[in-house]
C-alpha cells in the first residue's frame, strides 16, 4: 500500500456522523473496495474517529508487519492535523495512544482460535479491553461460514462491534445498491452493515450496500 | 591513481544482526585483495573479519564503530562506511548515512525481512539512499529469496526486482542465473574466485525467461529506450543496465542480488552491481549552510578546484593515533593545507592523509571531492565542518538528542583517575551522545549517554583500551522538569549592606513553550535599562539548571518579561541576575511544575508461547503496549516503557522466556511522571537531599 493510498478527500465528514454508531455490540461491517481503492484509509480514520471519541480500538492487520500499520497512523494524523491546522497534534497522540492496540498476523497464521488466545492474554491481564475491532486484510474467498461464525461468537462473548475489509474483483462491480459482491456474497447474512468505496476522479465515494440508512440510525 | 568520481562509489551496508554483514565485508575485501585470507567471523583462528576490529565489538557480536573501508573493484574506488546495525547508536547510523551515496541492504533468505530490517530501511529512506539488496544465505536450510522479495515489496515497499535467480537452493545452492546476460554463473576455487560462465541449465530456461522479462518491464518504466528496444525485441545489457541504473538512482526500483557470502557465493556479482547501480558522489545533490550569510543553503558541487568543503564524521582512536574520517563535498583536501574548523573557527595545517581499510593504511596525499579518507592528528569533535579559509560553510547539523541515563564512575586509584580522563576527553569527541563531567556537589565522575548499553559499552572501552580501572554506580535516570501552566512573578531584590547595595526588581511572566528555553523583552520605556536585560537573561537560564522538585534540568520555559525597576547606583548586573533566579522560583512554584521521564521504544523478539507473558511483564513496568505481531513461531511485541522501569529487563526476560527471547530499546521521547510515581521520587529526593547535609 503506498502513502497515496491514504489520502481520502474529507473521509471525517462521513465517519464522524455516521459510521461511528452504524454498529452494536457482536455486529459485524464490511467495507468494500478493489485494491488499493481506499480501504486502508478509510478504516484508518475510522479507527482515529472512535479513538477520539475515547474508545478502545484494537487493529487487527494480516500480512503486514506491525511497524507498518504504526507508520500509517503517524501518517494519517499528521495529514489530519495539517488538514485542520491543529498545532498539538502530540496531546492528541497521548491521548489516543493507551487507547489503541494492533495486532498483526502472517495471513496464513491467522485464524480464530488464534485470536481469541491473543484476546484472552490481553483482557486476562488487565491490558487491553478492546470496545471496536478493525480487521483488516481477511481473505475471504479462503474464508468459510464456520470461522466467520466462531468470529462473530467472539465479538459478541467479548462485547465489540467489528469492521472487516473486503477486496473486491472488477468483474463484481456492483450495479444496483443491492447487489452485493459476489466475494462475499456467500456470508453477507454475517454482517449488518456494508459499505462499498469507489473512487470518483479524485474523491471516494462512500456508497451504503446494506444496512439502515445512518441517518435513521442517529 | 586516476582521479574520477564517476568511477567512485561510497557506499553503506546495513542489516538485520546476523544477517551477515561482517561476513559479506570480509568477502568483498577478500575479493578487491585488501586482505588475502578469510576468517570467519567469531572464527577459531581468533583473527576474525577485518571490518570488525575493535575487540570489544567481536565480542558482543554487534558493529558499532562506522569506520570507513577502501577498496578497489574493475577500475572503481569503492568506499564501504560501516553503518552499526544496533537501535542503542543511532547518531552513528544516522551520520554514516550522511556520507554514503548508496547502500547494500542485507537480507537472510530464511529470516526474511525482520522487524530490525525495517528499522534499518526507515532510515535509509528518510536519506533517501538508493538501494540495492543482496539476499544472502541462499545456503541454509529454509531458503527462499523469492519469499524474501515478496517481502520486500509488501513489507518495506520496496520495488524490488530479481537480477538472478538461483541455481539449486539449501545445500544443493550451486550459483545464480544472472538476467541481464541470461548466463549460469558459478564460483569456483578454495574461495570463489574463479567464476565460470555458462549456458543456463535446461531446467530454469522458462523459469529465468519469466523473470527476465518483469525485469525488462519493470525496467523499462525508466527508460524510453529500453521501452523501445523491448519492443523490437533488442535489449543489449547496456540499455538494461542503464534502466536498471536510472530507476535505483530513484528509488523506484531495487535491484535483488542473490548468495552466500560464507559459501563464497555471488559476491562478485554484488561488486558489480555496486559499480552498475549505486550513484557516483555527482549523482546526489548535498548541502551546507552558509554562516557569513544568514545560513542560506548552498548546493556543493563535486568540482576538485571550487573551495574546500568536507565533512568528520568519525574520529577514531587507532593503533596510529588519532584519526579523523572525512568526506570531501567540494574541492581538494591536499596534505599541507590549511583548513578552517567552522565550528571553532580553528585553524587546522594537514598532516598525513590516507586511506583505511579496516585497520591497515595506505598513504594517499589528497581526497578530492566525492572521495572519504582519514587524516591524522586534527582536534575537532565529530559532526564538524571544515572549509578553504576563505569561505564558512557548515553541513546541516544533525540532531543530537540529550542523554536519558547517566552513571556515576570511580576511579580506583589516581593512577586511573588519569587514565579516565584520557578516555572521557576522547568518546565525549568522537559521539556527541555521550557527555561525561564532575558533579560539583559530590566530585563523582558522571557519564551519560542513550541507553544502558551505551554506557556499559564506554565502561568496557576504559577498562581494555586505556587500562582503567573503574567501578561504577547505579544508573540513574536523567528526569527533567518543566511547567504545566502560566504564572506570573514580581520581584524585588533588595541589599543593603554597609557600602554599596544591591538593587533590581523584575516582572513578568512565564509559560510553557515547544522549545527548551525562550526569552522576551517586552519592556517598554526603560523600566530595566537594556545594559541590564543580558543580566536577567542569564539569571534566568541558569535557574533552569536544576528544577526544585528533584533537582534535575528544567525544559520547555519561555520567559516574558514586561516591568521592572532600577537604582541609579545600586542597581549592577549581579543585582538584576539574583533577582532574576529569585522571580524565577517565584513564578515556577506557582506554574504547577511536573516531573518528565525518558520513555523508551521497546522491542522484544519472543517464541510467541511466550507472548502473553513478556506482554505482562512489560505492563508490569508500567509499559504502554502497541502492539503485537504474530509471525507464526515467534512474535514481536512493540511497547514504550519508561527508561526507570527497564533496569534489569534482561534478567526478568530471560527467566520468563527461557532465554529464548531478546529485546531492544531506544530512546523514544520525554513524557510526564503519574503523579503517584512523581510523589515519590519527590519524597526519596528529599530524603537524599537530608542524608547529604
Ligand atoms: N549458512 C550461512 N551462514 C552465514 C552466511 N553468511 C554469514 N553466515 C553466518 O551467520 C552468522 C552471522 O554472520 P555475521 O557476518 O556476523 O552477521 P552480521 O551480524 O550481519 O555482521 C555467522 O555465524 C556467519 O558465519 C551464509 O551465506 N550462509
Ligand atoms: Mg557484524
Amino acid at each position: 500500500m503506498s502513502e497515496n493510498n491514504l489520502i481520502l478527500k474529507n473521509p471525517l465528514k462521513f465517519v464522524k456522523e455516521d459510521a461511528g454508531h452504524l454498529l452494536g455490540d457482536g455486529q459485524f461491517g464490511a467495507i468494500l473496495a478493489r485494491a488499493g481503492e481506499g480501504k486502508t484509509s478509510f478504516l484508518m480514520h475510522l479507527a482515529l474517529d472512535n479513538l477520539l471519541r475515547g474508545k478502545n480500538v484494537l487493529h487487527i492487520c494480516l500480512g503486514q508487519p506491525i511497524k507498518k500499520v504504526c507508520l500509517w497512523y503517524e501518517e494519517v494524523l499528521l495529514r489530519i492535523s495539517d488538514q485542520y491546522e491543529l498545532n498539538n497534534t502530540n496531546v492528541m497522540w497521548e491521548m489516543i495512544l493507551p487507547h489503541r492496540f494492533i495486532m498483526t498476523f502472517n495471513i496464513d497464521d491467522f485464524s480464530e482460535k488464534r485470536l481469541e488466545e491473543r484476546l484472552n492474554d490481553l483482557t486476562e491481564q488487565g491490558i487491553f479491553f478492546p470496545q471496536v475491532v478493525l480487521l483488516d486484510g481477511l481473505p475471504f474467498d479462503k474464508t468459510d461460514q464456520t470461522s466467520l461464525s466462531k468470529l462473530k461468537a467472539l465479538a459478541k462473548e467479548h462485547g465489540f462491534p467489528a469492521w472487516f475489509t473486503v477486496m473486491t474483483h472488477r468483474e463484481n462491480n456492483i450495479e444496483q445498491p443491492d447487489d452485493i459482491p459476489s466475494t462475499i456474497s456467500h456470508m453477507s447474512d454475517f454482517f449488518e452493515v456494508i459499505v462499498q468505496l469507489k473512487p470518483t476522479g479524485r474523491e471516494i465515494n462512500v456508497q451504503l450496500v446494506k444496512g439502515q440508512k445512518a441517518d435513521r440510525v442517529l | 591513481m586516476n582521479r574520477d568520481p564517476a568511477k567512485v562509489r561510497n557506499i553503506g551496508i546495513s542489516a538485520h544482526i546476523d544477517a551477515g554483514k561482517t561476513t559479506l565485508t570480509e568477502r568483498i575485501l577478500f575479493y578487491t585483495q585488501r586482505i588475502h585470507a578469510i576468517h570467519d567471523v567469531k572464527g577459531k583462528d581468533g583473527v576474525g573479519a577485518t571490518m570488525d576490529f575493535m575487540e570489544l565489538e567481536k565480542e558482543r557480536g554487534i558493529t558499532i564503530t562506522s569506520a570507513a573501508t577502501y577498496c578497489e573493484w574493475k577500475g572503481y574506488e569503492i568506499n564501504i562506511i560501516d553503518t552499526p546495525g544496533h537501535v542503542d547508536f543511532t547518531i552513528e547510523v544516522e551520520r554514516a548515512l550522511r556520507v554514503l551515496d548508496g547502500g547494500v541492504l542485507v537480507l537472510c533468505s530464511v529470516g526474511g525481512v525482520q522487524s530490525q530490517s525495517i528499522t534499518v530501511d526507515r532510515q535509509m529512506s528518510r536519506y533517501k539512499v538508493p538501494c540495492i539488496a543482496f539476499i544472502n544465505k541462499c545456503d541454509r536450510g529454509g531458503a527462499n529469496p523469492f519469499r524474501v522479495i515478496e517481502q520486500l515489496r509488501e513489507k518495506l515497499d520496496h520495488n524490488a526486482i530479481a537480477m538472478q535467480i538461483p541455481i539449486g537452493l539449501e545445500s544443493d545452492f550451486q550459483g545464480v542465473v544472472d538476467l541481464v546476460s541470461m548466463k549460469a554463473l558459478y564460483f569456483d576455487g578454495p574461495s570463489g574466485e574463479q567464476i565460470r560462465m555458462e549456458e543456463i541449465p535446461q531446467g530454469l530456461r522458462t523459469e529465468a525467461e519469466a523473470h527476465r522479462e518483469s525485469l525488462v518491464d519493470a525496467a523499462s518504466m525508466f527508460s524510453d529506450e529500453l521501452m523501445e528496444a523491448a519492443l523490437d525485441e533488442k535489449v543489449t545489457a547496456d540499455i538494461l543496465i542503464d534502466a536498471i541504473r536510472n530507476g535505483t538512482l530513484v528509488r523506484g526500483l531495487t535491484p535483488v542480488f542473490i548468495g552466500s557470502a560464507y559459501k563464497n557465493k555471488g559476491v562478485q556479482p554484488l561488486l558489480d552491481a555496486v559499480t552498475h547501480y549505486l550513484p557516483q558522489p555527482m549523482d546526489i545533490e548535498n548541502f551546507a549552510l552558509d554562516m557569513d550569510n544568514e545560513e542560506v543553503e548552498k548546493k556543493l558541487e563535486t568540482d576538485f578546484s571550487k573551495p574546500l568543503v568536507a565533512l568528520a564524521f568519525k574520529l577514531e582512536e587507532g593503533r596510529y593515533g588519532q584519526l579523523t574520517y572525512i568526506r570531501v563535498y567540494q574541492g581538494t583536501l591536499s596534505k599541507g593545507d590549511t583548513i578552517v574548523n567552522s565550528r571553532t573557527g580553528q585553524k587546522v595545517r594537514i598532516g598525513r592523509v590516507v586511506h583505511m581499510h579496516a585497520d591497515q593504511m595506505e598513504e594517499i596525499g589528497s581526497i578530492p571531492a566525492g572521495y572519504i579518507g582519514a587524516l591524522f592528528g586534527v582536534d575537532c569533535a565529530s559532526g564538524d565542518t571544515f572549509t578553504s579559509p576563505e569561505i564558512k560553510y557548515s553541513m546541516t547539523s544533525m540532531h543530537i538528542p540529550e542523554p536519558v541515563i547517566s552513571l556515576a564512575i570511580v576511579p580506583m586509584d589516581n593512577k586511573a583517575q588519569v587514565k579516565i580522563s584520557k578516555a572521557l576527553s576522547r568518546f565525549t569527541k568522537e559521539d556527541p551522545t555521550f557527555r561525561a563531567y564532575v558533579n560539583h556537589e559530590t566530585g563523582d565522575t558522571i557519564i551519560s549517554g542513550m541507553g544502558e548499553l551505551h554506557l556499559e559499552i564506554y565502561v568496557e572501552r576504559m577498562r581494555r583500551e586505556y587500562d582503567a580501572d573503574v567501578t561504577t554506580g547505579m544508573p540513574q535516570v536523567a528526569y527533567r522538569e518543566t511547567i504545566t501552566r502560566q504564572a506570573e512573578f514580581n520581584y524585588t531584590h533588595k541589599k543593603q549592606t554597609g557600602g554599596a547595595g544591591q538593587f533590581g526588581r523584575v516582572a513578568g511572566y512565564l509559560e510553557p513553550v515547544k522549545d527548551e528555553f525562550v526569552f522576551e523583552n517586552r519592556i517598554v520605556g526603560g523600566a530595566i535599562p537594556a545594559e541590564f536585560i543580558s543580566s536577567c537573561e542569564k539569571g534566568f537560564k541558569k535557574s533552569m539548571e536544576k528544577g526544585q522538585l528533584l533537582g534535575f534540568p528544567i525544559t520547555g520555559v519561555k520567559i516574558v518579561i514586561n516591568d521592572g525597576q532600577s537604582h541609579p547606583v545600586d542597581s549592577s548586573d549581579m543585582a538584576f541576575q539574583a533577582a532574576s533566579r529569585r522571580a524565577f522560583w517565584e513564578g515556577y512554584r506557582k506554574a504547577k511544575p511536573v516531573i518528565l521521564e525518558p520513555i523508551m521504544k521497546v522491542e522484544v523478539e519472543t517464541p510467541t508461547e511466550f507472548q502473553g507473558a513478556v506482554m505482562g511483564s512489560l505492563n508490569q513496568r508500567r509499559g504502554m503496549i502497541l502492539g503485537t505481531q504474530d509471525e507464526g513461531n515467534i512474535s514481536v511485541i512493540e511497547a514504550e516503557v519508561p527508561l526507570a522501569e527497564m533496569f534489569g529487563y534482561s534478567t526478568t526476560l530471560r527467566s520468563g522466556t527461557q532465554g529464548k527471547a531478546q529485546f531492544t530499546m531506544e530512546f523514544s521521547t520525554y513524557r510526564r511522571v503519574p503523579k503517584s510515581v512523581a510523589d515519590e521520587l519527590i519524597k526519596k529526593a528529599a530524603e537524599e537531599k537530608k542524608k547529604a547535609t
